[in-house]
């Protein structure tokens, strides 16, 4: 057979596998209907869902579980592809959507919010009583951003002035990074008991704080990141024959790696703003998916995307299972949940040279 | 068809310069081998051909054109890259191969590179490997997709950065056999350093000889002499002739380093 019907071959194999990924995805979210605190059958959330239950499941199933459920796909998305992006465009399989410091920076930003400006403002998820206003207030979510985004220009401004090679890069995100956490660390210290306890609540991760408006604004940049990586495939391809190689490829690196990781920041900067911090997701889902499926970003953005929703659904509907009544920090069950099947896959033999 | 004039490069805007005025003309289908000390600007001369790095004064010009003013991607299209340490992804052959495209299709690979891809295999004899994990393969069978990947961009002029230094001797021939043929075949020229002489008289048409940032001496065969070799890399060599060719033979450190 010549290489390009074998290609042909294995194309089709792959489209099977996204495919069948899209699919898993589908199922699972529609399961996550169905599952919360509220103990509804399933012919109740069958009714509220053609919202012909009573009123308080409609909201249930349309105000509480729908959005959340949205939230788990995107936020599992954006993060996952963020942390593939900033592996690539950093070459380093360490780097994570938080490498430049982006978490960080939000979790100052939410404690200054919190702390400094006297709580009340922490996001609570959707108001049953009054679900066609979006009640909760965004001062925390935007502060967050302020704070993320700031710390994601300052890195990529220095960066251009004087190197944007991946070293410097990654080691001026350290840089940054710990001074957020020093400078959390510092209103944590003044904090009253109640605001401290406030501001560590909000860095849980925690997808019942997601609206139908926030699920949008996180779509949007979501969707944006996604189409400009896939079209970038075979930039990002040659990227990993390194800096010089791609530029005698015809490669803009340094024009590339700019866009991609303000865009991979700005990802995470809102997920994490909206949500708080999920951990992990971004190294799982990428190096899972690079093992699996090989390299090729034509591939891998799709499937680590995928992979990145099918994570968190699984971690959201496990910690409102267990948690009975309330949920668990979701952050923490992505790497519970995650954690020794990535272990399984850098240990198995599969080391593995297929792609 | 590439000529460097007078090309000068400093890495930093107060360090000492690295090329102090490198020229040097290659004309289509040329060989040209530029040998030189470790730190004598090779690889330096090769970025700034290749446009990685920008020439600091002088210029090179390519077909007439000046390189410097050229879209990468245009620049891509007429010079390839066969780099030293190469890396690749967890990628197919045929992927890395189709990769050298980037250039031509810019984001979304048709039918006819696909071919292209396809034709470049055949000829180099990979087509067995198109379906294989590239990082998987050994030192020499890697250099080869470097060059296939090179091929791949349809290149006039491709520039080798010593491209045998993690072979074995077996390998080193091969590699150098299928770059001459391919440089005889479609009239490409290519632009080599080399460390091995022998090898170097094996392969070239044409040689530099690099000191100090500039190239101190160009031309054939016939300029390589014991007192060029012993101006350069400050060794004693013996040339012997064997069937009509020169050989270099033994060597030892001018001076007495060793009295220090």
């Amino acid at each position: 057979m010549g290489s390009i019907a074998l290609l042909q071959k294995k194309r089709r194999k792959q489209f099977v596998v996204i495919a069948m990924m899209l699919l898993a995805v589908l199922v699972l979210s529609f399961l996550c209907l169905f599952v919360g605190s509220a103990n509804m059958s399933i012919k109740q959330c069958l009714q509220a869902l053609m919202k012909k239950g009573t009123n308080a499941h409609n909201r249930i199933i349309w105000n509480i579980r729908m959005p959340r459920v949205l939230a788990a796909m995107v936020a599992g998305a954006g993060l996952a592809l963020s942390g593939l992006i900033m592996q690539t465009g950093l070459n380093n399989a360490m780097a994570s959507p938080s490498t430049l410091g982006v978490s960080n920076a939000a979790v100052f930003g939410a404690n200054l919010s919190i702390i400094v400006f006297s709580g009340g403002f922490l996001s609570t998820g959707n108001n049953p009583n009054n679900w066609d206003v979006g009640a909760n207030p965004y001062s925390t979510s935007l502060m967050a951003f302020v704070f993320a985004v700031l710390s994601v220009l300052l890195i990529l401004g220095l960066c251009s002035l004087r190197s944007f090679s991946p070293g410097v890069v990654v080691l001026a995100g350290l840089a940054l990074s710990s001074v957020w956490t020093a400078a959390t660390t510092f209103l944590q210290y003044y904090a009253t008991d109640v605001g401290l306890s406030a501001a560590v609540v909000w860095s849980f991760g925690d997808l019942g704080r997601a609206t139908y408006r926030t699920d949008t604004i996180m779509a949007i940049v979501v969707v944006i990141g996604f189409i400009y990586f896939r079209l970038n495939a075979w930039q990002f391809n040659a990227l990993l024959s390194g800096d010089a190689t791609a530029r005698t490829m015809g490669i803009r690196v340094d024009a590339l790696r700019f866009v991609s990781m303000l865009l991979a920041s700005l990802i995470t900067a809102v997920c994490v703003s909206f949500l708080g911090v999920i951990g992990f997701v971004g190294i799982i889902c990428p190096h899972v998916t690079k093992k699996i499926m090989g390299q090729d970003h034509r591939v891998s953005i799709p499937v680590t995307a995928l992979s990145g929703m099918l994570l968190l659904l699984l971690a959201d509907t496990l910690s409102r299972t267990i948690g009975s009544g309330s949920a668990l920090p979701v952050g923490a069950i992505t790497s519970l949940l995650g954690a020794p099947f990535f272990l399984a896959i850098i240990f198995s033999g599969k080391e593995n040279r297929k792609c | 068809m590439l000529s460097c004039n007078n090309v000068t490069f400093r890495y930093d805007r107060s360090g000492l310069p690295v090329l102090r005025g490198a020229s040097l003309e290659l004309e289509q289908g040329e060989i040209g081998i530029l040998l030189g000390k470790n730190g004598s600007g090779k690889t330096t001369l090769f970025k700034n051909i290749l446009g990685i790095h920008k020439p600091s004064g002088g210029e090179i010009l390519f077909q007439g054109q000046n390189l410097t003013k050229m879209s990468r991607r245009e620049r891509a299209r007429r010079i390839a890259y066969v780099p030293q340490d190469i890396q690749f992804g967890e990628l197919t052959v045929f992927d890395s191969v189709l990769m050298g495209r980037v250039s031509h299709f810019g984001l979304k690979a048709s039918h006819a590179d696909y071919e292209a891809v396809e034709k470049i295999l055949q000829d180099m004899g990979l087509e067995s490997y198109a379906q294989r994990n590239v990082a998987a393969l050994s030192g020499g069978e890697r250099q080869k997709i470097a060059i296939a990947r090179a091929m791949a961009q349809e290149p006039k002029l491709m520039v080798f950065d010593e491209p045998t230094g993690n072979l074995d001797i077996s390998n080193e021939h091969l590699i150098i056999q299928e770059a001459k043929k391919l440089a005889r075949e479609k009239n490409i020229s290519i632009l080599s350093s080399l460390h091995d002489l022998n090898q170097a008289m094996n392969f070239g048409d044409k040689f530099f000889f690099l000191k100090d940032g500039v190239v101190k001496y160009a031309g054939g065969k016939e300029i390589i002499t014991e007192d060029v070799i012993l101006d350069i890399f400050d060794i004693h060599v013996h040339i012997v002739e064997i069937e009509n060719e020169k050989v270099f033979v033994g060597g030892h450190i001018h001076g007495n380093l060793h009295e220090h």
